[in-house]
């Protein structure tokens, strides 16, 4: 089981706080680090700008990544993510409202894990966010020790 | 040019003059090397200037960029001793659109056999006129369909997003109150979820008829049994341990775009289903009338049918005949049916009597030498 963190590339902040709330109820004890854009995540991932002194090597467990992100974003988010050899083999999983076709095709095409269409129905919602969590933290193996 | 003279002479050169200033044709003079003299009214219009204006100036300045060669070239035959040329040719409007033109150049040849001159005389070329509009129509079209797609991509995601929040913490503040929410609270409760489910599923339905429109139509052999059995197989999941029989006739294929005619069967069967809702059991009739190049396909249900006197309304966005209570849906369900019928180069339309049921048919391209369906 992966104990690292979750980043969420959310601008949403209803959805955040959805998001929040859902893993909690699935008794998800993984740490939520959560940016509003895609610049911020990429600065995360790579250390670099206002996360300059996070240790580079120590990358979150899984990313969920919204499509449309300010400043940069969700598809080339998840391009930099896979050019990036440590990066590479990050799980992402695509959280977002839309299924248009071109996003979908876009997603695969970039190397995304899953891509999850977010429920308008509350119930729904947490339940979908419940099974990202514990396929990817519980039973998914991590790459490293986690 | 009309010289002093007799009266006949001069009436008949005025005469003459008239008759080329009056003429619907575009009609000029150019000299010899290439510039315009003189141009009557009619070719001013075609070229939006001023007689007084191009005299001097090069033909070519008037005449498309790929033209002006063949201009000049017909015009070095000419003088050279050649006869009458005709050539397509396309001028420029000052205005800049392209106005395709059939042109006749002739030598305008002296008493001593000089030629200083040449007569142009124009037609209007309507197939390419009507060939160049049909361009700007179809560069228009697809500036819109771009525009579409994006509205459509925006309506996706922004528009979802808040319904969310309205769904998610209305049911958050329900549970937050619990012990402190009486039977009216819980009721106002679930009509705004219920209203956002509601505007969701109309959200997704507007998606689904945009995509209907625009989307690019692959065409090939539709297995429609098979389509069915999908439709079925979802309805069923939905509507768990309802009595259906669903027949279909075997060997029923249609030539078309499969995705889109997923959606049509799909919309067609939750109709045939929903206003089954009161029978003890869903039966649902599918089959097909082969019809020349076409196949007739129809879906009969034995449910509660529709007053024909609204079937013009039947297949239009937001038209409803039922209302919420009687399981009228939001009204774009047959819409899209219609949308995908037309974009195969087809139609729907339908029969029914109130407490007997209804049929709808749809008129598709059949596959062809696929010789009659079973």
């Amino acid at each position: 089981m992966s104990q690292k963190d979750i980043l969420l590339v959310e601008d949403n902040s209803d959805d955040v706080e959805l998001t929040r709330i859902a893993f909690a109820e699935a008794n998800v004890a993984n740490r939520l680090e959560v940016v509003g854009d895609g610049a911020e995540a990429l600065d995360y991932l790579f250390a670099r700008g206002r996360y300059v002194h996070r240790d580079p090597d120590d990358l979150p467990s899984i990313v969920l990544l919204d499509l449309n992100l300010p400043k940069v974003d969700g598809r080339e988010v998840l391009q930099a993510i896979r050019a990036n050899e440590k990066t590479r083999g990050l799980p992402v999983v695509v959280l977002t409202t839309s299924t248009e076709p071109f996003d979908v095709e876009a997603s695969y095409a970039l190397g995304v894990n899953s891509y999850i269409r977010k429920p308008v129905d509350f119930e729904q919602f947490v339940w979908a966010v419940k099974q990202v969590g514990l396929y990817w933290l519980v039973l998914n193996h991590p790459r490293e020790g986690g | 040019m009309s010289s002093a003279g007799n009266s006949t002479q001069t009436t008949g050169d005025a005469v003459f003059r008239l008759a080329v200033a009056s003429s619907a044709r575009g009609m000029a003079i150019v000299d010899a090397r290439g510039r315009w003299q003189q141009a009557n009214p009619a070719m001013e219009r075609m070229l939006g200037q001023d007689g007084g204006r191009l005299a001097g100036t090069d033909v070519t300045e008037m005449v498309a960029d790929g033209d002006a060669q063949r201009l000049l070239d017909a015009l070095d035959a000419l003088l050279g001793g050649g006869q009458p040329v005709h050539l397509s040719l396309a001028f420029v409007h000052a205005d800049g659109h392209e106005v395709p033109v059939h042109m006749s150049m002739a030598p305008m040849r002296e008493a001593d056999g000089a030629v200083q001159f040449v007569v142009l005389d124009t037609q209007d070329d309507e197939t390419a006129a009507m060939a160049r509009q049909l361009a700007d129509a179809r560069t228009e079209l697809v500036a819109m369909h771009r525009l579409q797609a994006s509205f459509a991509h925006g309506v996706s995601h922004d528009l979802r997003a808040p319904l969310r929040a309205i769904d998610s913490f209305s049911a958050l503040l329900a549970t937050h109150l619990d012990a402190g929410l009486d039977d009216t609270s819980r009721d106002y409760i679930a009509r705004i979820r219920g209203a956002s489910t509601r505007m969701a599923e109309l959200i997704d339905a507007l998606l689904e008829l945009s995509r209907a429109m625009r989307a690019e139509l692959r065409s090939a052999p539709v297995d429609i049994g098979l389509l069915v059995d999908w439709a079925h197989a979802e309805l069923a999941d939905t509507d768990a341990g309802r009595d259906a029989q669903i027949e279909v006739q075997p060997g029923l294929q249609a030539l078309g775009d499969e995705r889109q005619l997923r959606l049509l069967v799909n919309h067609l069967l939750h109709n045939a289903w929903k206003f089954s809702r009161d029978r003890d059991r869903v039966r649902v009739e599918i089959g097909g009338e082969p019809r020349a190049d076409r196949i007739v396909v129809h879906v009969r249900d034995h449910g509660s049918g529709f007053d024909m006197r609204y079937a013009d309304r039947l297949f239009e966005p937001f038209q409803r005949l039922h209302g919420p209570e009687q399981a009228g849906g939001n009204g774009l369900g047959l819409a899209i049916v219609r949308c995908v019928a037309e974009r195969h180069g087809g139609r729907v339309w339908a029969q029914s009597e109130p407490g007997a049921g209804s049929t709808f048919f749809v008129e598709l391209p059949a596959v062809p030498d696929s010789g009659g369906q079973a």
